[in-house]
């Protein structure tokens, strides 16, 4: 059984009263320990497919299944718990929080479970080391390059050991070493750590990084290609 | 608590902007609890008048003294037991800018009819003794360094009073034992003015002890028919009717002061929800991460008003010690001719409590803006 299946999902907007297709019954099935990539053109939908994976927008019509969970049925509340504890998700501009120091933007996930203090610093620890960067704990995000505001944001979303991982564009503001770096450690995380990752990019050298890659084009799958 | 971390640090995110913030519920609880300490001090007098005790003036006004003659007139009023009187003296010791407020008094029947004034059997003794003896309340001793022994002189401050300057000697320094005396005025033998003034024989007003508080009123009116139509009509009240019209002559104190409050509390009120308001839009990506994360909506609205909460109350702390610290007889001696202004614990109990109302009000806003916050709309408006 996949980990990941969307069955007929269908998403569309509303604009000044007019409703605006932007995907048109996908179905994907990403069994676990897939890396997953999405390409296709701006405005193709990958970016509200991976909203819709996430539970941070609900599908117009269709179902969505990660493990044993149809998320489309779940609640506001019990979705942000689900999210807590199964996706680990990795933004294109990183988006780490100002005033808090590296280990502090790792530790937050953590921050609702119920693990102790020491704990938490244990699995941060642990986050840090995997990224390669324990010697960056105090460290604000403005003392950081791009590329290892990007690492820290990836222990944040590994930290709490989720199910699956959902990485927007992840190399998208990032130069070429860095973001060879960063999909280097995806790679380590989908191979070593056995991770489920679904991975949107522009990048065809960042989809060569992954197991296979759908392309989207208008909200449709036009594509399924193995790498 | 282990959020406590994350909002402290969201609170320090603009130091300059929360130091304002800060500084301004300060700023509100400290005038806050000021002016509430100058109702409390006016309304004290009002709220500590004895019962048994009835005041007459002259009919036009405080300011117009009355026949010593009158004193024997009150009492042989039915109901009358004991009367006493005194002088407004208006005199200026050193400088017109060390005011204080002195009494000269007939000192036997008036200290019988105060007990609230406390003073020890000698020092009494020695005061009745000494025509140009005196007495002071303990806090103006300490203000000026008055000790028993000490000569004063005082400038005349009213022309009735001649020209010479009146010399005392401090006989007695008292204790204020409730809210009709306070403990920054001078006491003297209403003898010693009278034989120097140019009008003798006048009192400011008379103080008479009745026997039943419930005829009062019968008992004042009495009086004053005993002077109708006379050239020195009379005024009579309860003692707390007499407080409340000196309260008066500075008019609707609580109205004034009240109003002030209220308009300081409120302009603080938008300053503080407008800032907190500013705060939460300049994280709505912050807050879209958050709730990606897995924070509740709950969550991130109690954080938010956590936040607001925080703020106003270290600004109500700081307010309210200030106040505490700095509105009190020592650095403001009000010289007793108003009642002693002094911010107590109750004052800073309310101020602090007033804060906490502020930071819950003014962060209830943003924080619901926050907590509703749709996720995709956010990280795609900030994208």
């Amino acid at each position: 059984m996949a980990l990941i299946e969307l069955r007929d999902v269908s998403k569309s907007y509303h604009r000044d009263a007019l409703d605006v297709p932007v995907l048109e019954s996908v179905s994907i099935a990403v069994p676990e320990g897939d890396f997953l990539g999405l390409m296709g053109p701006s405005g193709s939908g990958k970016s509200t497919l991976l909203n819709l994976l996430a539970g941070i927008d609900r599908p117009s019509r269709g179902s969505i299944r990660i493990g044993d969970t149809d998320i489309t049925r779940l609640s506001e509340r019990a979705l942000a718990t689900w999210r807590a504890r199964t996706i680990g998700f990795i933004f294109q501009f990183y988006n780490l929080i100002p005033v808090l120091t590296a280990f502090e933007n790792v530790e937050l996930p953590l921050l609702l479970t119920s693990l102790t203090k020491k704990q938490r610093r244990d699995h941060v620890v642990t986050a840090l080391n995997i990224v390669g960067l324990t010697d960056r704990g105090q460290h604000y995000p403005r003392q950081l390059s791009g590329g290892q505001e990007q690492r820290v944001a990836i222990a944040r979303a590994i930290v709490t050991d989720p199910t699956v991982l959902l990485a927007d564009e992840p190399t998208g503001d990032l130069d070429a070493k860095s973001a060879n770096e960063v999909l280097t450690l995806l790679q380590r995380l989908n191979q070593e750590f056995k991770k489920t990752i679904v991975l949107v990019t522009h990048d065809p050298h960042a989809a060569e990084r992954t197991r296979r890659v759908l392309h989207l084009e208008k909200g449709t799958l036009v594509e399924q290609a193995v790498s | 608590m282990k959020f406590l971390g994350l909002v402290l640090k969201s609170a320090r995110r603009s130091k300059r902007r929360t130091a304002l913030t800060v500084l301004s519920v300060a700023i509100a609880v400290f005038l806050f609890a000021s002016l509430r300490a100058v109702l409390d001090g006016f309304n004290a007098g009002v709220e500590g008048s004895s019962s048994t005790r009835i005041v007459t003036q002259r009919s036009t006004s405080l300011f117009f003294e009355m026949p010593i003659s009158h004193g024997e007139a009150i009492k042989s009023t039915a109901g009358v037991q004991d009367v006493t009187w005194a002088n407004w003296f208006g005199g200026v010791y050193k400088d017109p800018q060390n005011f204080f407020a002195q009494y000269a008094i007939e000192p036997e029947s008036y200290l019988r009819m105060y007990p609230e004034l406390l003073l020890s059997p000698d020092e009494k003794r020695a005061f009745l003794e000494d025509r140009t003896g005196c007495i002071v309340g303990d806090g103006l001793a300490r203000n000026y360094g008055f000790k028993i022994g000490d000569k004063i002189t005082l400038q005349v401050g009213i022309p009735n009073y001649g020209t010479r300057d009146f010399d005392f000697t401090v006989r007695g320094i008292y204790k204020s034992g409730g809210a009709p005396v306070d403990n920054q005025s001078m006491f003297f033998h209403w003898k010693y003015a009278d034989e120097r003034s140019t009008q003798k024989g006048l009192a400011g007003w008379y103080i008479a002890v009745i026997a039943n508080p419930d005829q009062a009123a019968q008992v004042a009116a009495a009086i004053d028919r005993k002077f109708a139509n006379s050239p020195f009509e009379t005024k009579t009240d309860t003692e707390r009717a007499f407080q409340s019209s000196f309260v008066g002559m500075f008019g609707n104190i609580n109205l004034l002061l009240g109003s002030i409050a209220l308009a300081v509390v409120i302009t603080t009120l938008f300053v503080a929800g407008n800032t907190m308001a500013m705060s939460v839009r300049e994280r709505t990506m912050e807050i879209a991460v958050m709730r990606t994360l897995g924070f509740q909506s709950a969550t991130i609205f109690l954080l938010i008003a956590g936040e607001g909460l925080l703020m106003a109350l270290g600004g109500g702390i700081v307010g309210a010690l200030l106040a505490w610290l700095l509105v009190n007889p020592r650095v403001f001696p009000t010289g007793g001719f108003i009642p002693e202004i002094s911010v107590n614990t109750t004052n800073v109990a309310i101020g602090i409590g007033l804060s906490a109302v502020i930071g819950i009000v003014a962060g209830l806003i943003p924080a619901t803006m926050a907590s509703r916050l749709k996720i995709v709309d956010a990280l795609r408006r900030v994208a």
